[in-house]
């Protein structure tokens, strides 16, 4: 018996590197970050002293950290939200049988595979102020030309947009093979007892696609909680600080003003706040799938 | 079809090995290409960083090239552009610094710590005296040679100008200022053009206008004041509030807030702008644009009718030893040959500047009239670098997108946030 | 009859979809192949094509160069991420001990935060061990913050594989190790794909971790090389979207032909 305990705790073994590699670049700066947190660090210097709890007293009365707080909120949920009802929209329509419809599931995935940055710099065409391509077709209808971006709240919407506009396919792709995976029979049965293709959706696709939405929800929430890229590209967080996500304040505060311990502050209650959310979306994520 | 994927992957795993020999060659060919034949001769290798490309770069390059063709020894000479300043920061919190560097501004707010002084060398006398304030600290050590001197006023656009009838030279004060920009912006062109979207071009509002509020007027200013740590938020409104006057009164472009530099650049070069807030490098990078763009620069205004207009000096290319260089001796020979006339002209001039030290000239055409003209205008630092603790930059930049945005008390609120961070900054110094 | 004239409707709605999916990648193209000078409508197509854009990113934007370092990044950090994370798998999978299952949903979790929020202390690490402006720097922090979805996806398949076959080879005289070797790893294939085209997407896509931890011009990869040039002082904003043209494209390229399996690799992903 113990023998073959021992034969079998070898492959633990197999874990070490994985594990290795988290305590480096993982669970070793945390910790550093912890230290960090209470300095008064510019980043660079070798020069730097203890000031207690100052930067996290300065996180809670900071309006910019609130602001970023809340566009990493809408960022997140915002665009989850919009990817669910789309996808799954953009999944029923595809899930028919009509030409040309495994040409749209690639046209709308393509954007899955374009970096993000580079997704930024595209829309960046659309929303600027001169020749931009939406204040364009504005011009054909007659109207005024539009800053976009100049007002952060709608900064933040028109990025929300864009991030759920890239990665709706996702979603969609996610949808499609859940709803594959529904035996045809169920609706069948149910357009024998005479039930509409609305109450269809309702109690039979809906329930049965819960799995998939699940998963498609989480997948989503960790990529619009972790924007970076499309934010540097479009705003760079402006105007002002009005479009930051936690990601881009880190960093600005970081390299920019030069406040590396405050930035190690923000940084290590910005992972506890979202492995607080993720936490509470993966319970319920595993439960669902205990009772399937 | 799994054929196909097994094959893809097969490749990917041959690519991996082709790439990671092609990486490991290109990078052992690169170390003989930069040390000549006669590495054994002498083995002095010399590193020498710079924030400056393009032309100046080149130019930079090829002195480098000429001092190790007298001297046998090796100089690695790199320009990483936009990310000098994060590999600095790099180095400097390593401990580890390039033997020679240029340093942008800094030599003394943040790298005084790690340079050598360079009082004694035999150059010292000869630094031109522009440059000789800007780059002292206070027990006036000096820190870098400099190649070039930066002296910079406001930019306009001669042709727009003209049209709407403005003089330059009747712009003493920021009232004519203002007036001007009424008249322009009456036909149609926007009278100061900032693309804020890269959010320095709205610190250097602050650089520019700050010192007519803070420094300029001998009679009235606060030089001693923010030298000691103390932040007036009053004297900041009052900053913040010509910024918020010209937004509300439509002098900015209508995209200030998402338009960026290049931006900048273009309208000026094609008359949709009128005044900008940049060194003469725009004048040069607009003329890239359109090259007969008909520009020109003039001092700063004054705040008070009191006080005299001013020009912004500062240093550009300055390059300075590391005080800990393990080749000390060859990095003070260098630096003491790039300080010969012939070979600092080269510089100078690829940067469209005068030379930084005296007796030595630099061909920078039409630029030179401007020079000329205002030689006798008074000169001071930059704001931010002398008077700002190191960091603040930024907090002028976004303070300065809110009074832009148009939010509540954005003035009350720039002056405030102002002070808040000087305090932190300076008491951390 | 009614389902031909409904799939009509389908039709004409998939097409209106696809017309707003395809116009950034049109307005992409026009710009690119837009001389500097043209400053007609975003939405015209050039009157005639300007191709000097592309030699300008290649020649001043160094995006060859970039293309080549990202590839190498690329490979190396997916071909790490598979041995990793397929290894790591195994006992997670296969062993549930409760410090295996700790250390299971700490990887989990990992998954979840944003690497930036580590970034003061992570970067000031990277400096400490001489990390930055290396290729193994960056190719290590690839790996760690892509190892998770790896051992995530490998250890849901390897738990699909029946354990009757690792106790047959057991039986046969098997060790866990060479069970491992014989009868798991030959059984991976298909994940693999899935871990690969993830993965190497993401890394050839990143960003964030490249913007700190290659700073030197020679070492850039595409995002960098991308985000410098359309942010350069005085860009050719034309010349610059054709770079970006030309580092979407080899991925682009790639998920047209095996389109099926970038599908698949992401259904498997979310659904176990």
């Amino acid at each position: 018996m113990r023998k073959k305990f021992h034969s079998q705790a070898i492959i633990n073994l197999f874990y070490i590197p994985a594990i290795l590699l988290f305590l480096i670049f993982v669970v070793f700066p945390l910790i550093k970050g912890v230290f960090l947190s209470f300095t008064n660090w510019n980043g660079y210097s070798q020069k730097y002293s203890m000031v207690g709890l100052a930067n996290y007293i300065r996180f809670f009365t900071d309006n910019n950290v609130g602001t970023a707080f809340i566009n990493t909120i809408i960022y997140g949920f915002g665009s989850t939200f919009l990817q669910t009802v789309l996808g799954l929209s953009f999944a029923l329509l595809l899930n028919h049988k009509f030409r040309g419809r495994s040409v749209c599931r690639a046209i709308i995935y393509m954007p899955v595979m374009i970096a993000p940055l580079i997704m930024g710099y595209i829309m960046y065409f659309f929303v600027t102020y001169d020749r931009g391509a939406i204040n364009d077709i504005l011009a054909l209808f007659g109207k005024e030309a539009v800053d976009w971006m100049s007002d952060g709240t709608r900064a933040v919407f028109i990025i929300m947009l864009i991030n759920a506009f890239q990665f709706v396919g996702v979603s969609m792709v996610i949808y499609l093979a859940g709803l594959q995976s529904i035996p045809t029979m169920y609706y069948e049965a149910a357009s024998i007892d005479g039930v509409g293709p609305w109450q269809g959706l309702r109690y039979i696709t809906l329930p049965m696609l819960m799995p998939a939405i699940s998963s498609a929800v989480m997948i989503n929430l960790i990529g619009g909680l972790k924007l970076f890229d499309v934010i540097m590209a479009l705003t760079g967080g402006g105007p002002g600080y009005a479009s930051n996500s936690l990601s881009t304040l880190v960093q600005r505060t970081y390299f920019g003003s030069e406040n590396a311990g405050y930035a190690s502050a923000i940084g290590l209650l910005t992972f506890l706040f979202i492995m607080l959310i993720s936490n509470f979306f993966i319970k319920r994520f595993d439960k669902r799938e205990v009772t399937m | 079809m799994k054929k196909i994927l097994s094959v893809f992957l097969a490749g990917i795993l041959a690519a991996t090995m082709l790439a990671g020999c092609a990486q490991g060659g290109t990078a052992s060919s690169q170390a003989p290409s930069k040390a000549p034949s006669d590495a054994s001769k002498k083995d002095v290798k010399l590193t020498f960083m710079t924030n400056v490309v393009g032309e100046q770069a080149s130019a930079l390059e090829k002195v480098l090239k000429d001092f190790e063709k007298e001297t046998g020894y090796t100089v690695e000479f790199s320009a990483p552009g936009k990310s000098y300043e994060e590999l600095m920061k790099t180095k400097m919190s390593s401990n580890e610094l390039p033997d020679l560097f240029t340093t942008h501004g800094w030599s003394v707010a943040r790298y005084s710590e790690y340079l050598e002084p360079v009082n004694d060398m035999p150059f010292a006398k000869d630094i031109s005296s522009q440059m000789k304030p800007v780059i002292s600290d206070k027990q006036g050590k000096m820190y870098v040679l400099p190649m070039d001197s930066d002296i910079a006023g406001i930019v306009y656009n001669v042709d727009v100008l003209n049209d709407a009838g403005v003089r330059v030279y009747d712009i003493k004060t920021w009232a004519d200022f203002e007036a001007a920009c009424e008249k322009i912006k009456a036909k149609g062109v926007s009278p100061i053009h900032m693309g804020g979207k890269d959010s320095w071009t709205i610190g250097q509002f602050g650089d520019w206008v700050a010192p007519s509020i803070f420094v300029t007027d001998e009679k009235n200013n606060k030089r001693a004041d923010l030298k000691a740590g103390k932040f007036d938020p009053k004297t900041w409104e009052k900053v913040a509030g010509l910024m918020d006057k010209w937004t509300k009164a439509g002098y900015f472009n209508k995209d200030v807030l998402t338009s960026d530099y290049n931006s900048d650049v273009e309208a000026l070069a094609n008359k949709k702008a009128a005044f900008e807030f940049y060194g003469n490098s725009t004048i040069v990078d607009a003329r890239k644009i359109n090259k007969d763009a008909n520009l020109g620069m003039m001092p700063i205004p004054s705040n008070s009718p009191d006080d005299k207009p001013s020009l912004i000096a500062g240093e550009r290319i300055a390059v300075g030893v590391w005080k800990d260089s393990p080749q000390k001796a060859a990095a003070i020979e260098l630096l003491n040959y790039l300080a010969k006339p012939e070979v600092m002209s080269q510089v100078a001039t690829a940067s469209g500047n005068p030379a930084g030290l005296n007796g030595v000239d630099s061909n920078i055409g039409d630029i030179k009239t401007y020079y000329e003209k205002y030689k006798d205008v008074k000169t001071f630092p930059y704001f931010d670098r002398e008077y700002l603790p190191s960091g603040m930059w930024d907090v002028m930049c976004s303070t300065g997108a809110d009074i832009l945005a148009g939010k509540d008390n954005a003035v009350v609120n720039a002056g405030k946030i102002m002070q808040q961070n000087f305090n932190d900054k300076f008491s951390q110094k | 009859m009614k389902t031909e004239s409904k799939n009509v409707w389908r039709t004409l709605l998939a097409l209106f979809i696809a017309v707003v999916y395809l116009a950034p990648i049109y307005i992409l193209i026009c710009v690119a192949l837009k001389s500097p000078s043209d400053v007609s409508s975003y939405w015209k197509f050039p009157a005639q094509i300007n191709w000097t854009n592309f030699d300008t990113a290649i020649h001043e934007g160094g995006i060859l160069l970039a293309l080549s370092n990202s590839t190498f990044i690329t490979v190396c950090s997916v071909f790490l991420i598979v041995i990793c994370g397929a290894f790591a798998a195994y006992p997670l999978a296969r062993r549930r001990t409760r410090l295996n299952k700790g250390i299971k949903s700490f990887i989990l979790g990992i998954m979840m935060v944003p690497p930036l929020s580590i970034l003061v202390s992570l970067y000031s690490t990277m400096v400490q061990i001489h990390g930055v402006n290396s290729y193994w720097g960056i190719i290590m922090v690839l790996v760690t913050f892509e190892l998770p979805l790896s051992v995530y996806l490998y250890s849901n398949f390897i738990s699909s594989i029946p354990r009757a076959l690792d106790e047959a080879a057991s039986i046969d005289g098997c060790g866990p190790v060479r069970t491992f070797f014989v009868i798991i790893l030959p059984q991976l294939k298909p994940v693999t794909a899935s871990v690969v085209i993830l993965t190497g997407i993401h890394c050839w896509n990143d960003y964030q971790f490249s913007l700190y931890m290659l700073q030197k011009p020679s070492m850039k990869s595409v995002s960098l090389a991308i985000s410098s040039f359309f942010s350069q002082t005085t860009s050719n904003l034309n010349a610059a979207t054709a770079g970006a043209l030309l580092a979407i494209l080899p991925v682009i390229l790639m998920f047209l032909f095996l389109q099926k399996y970038f599908i698949k690799g992401m259904v498997d992903s979310a659904v176990k």
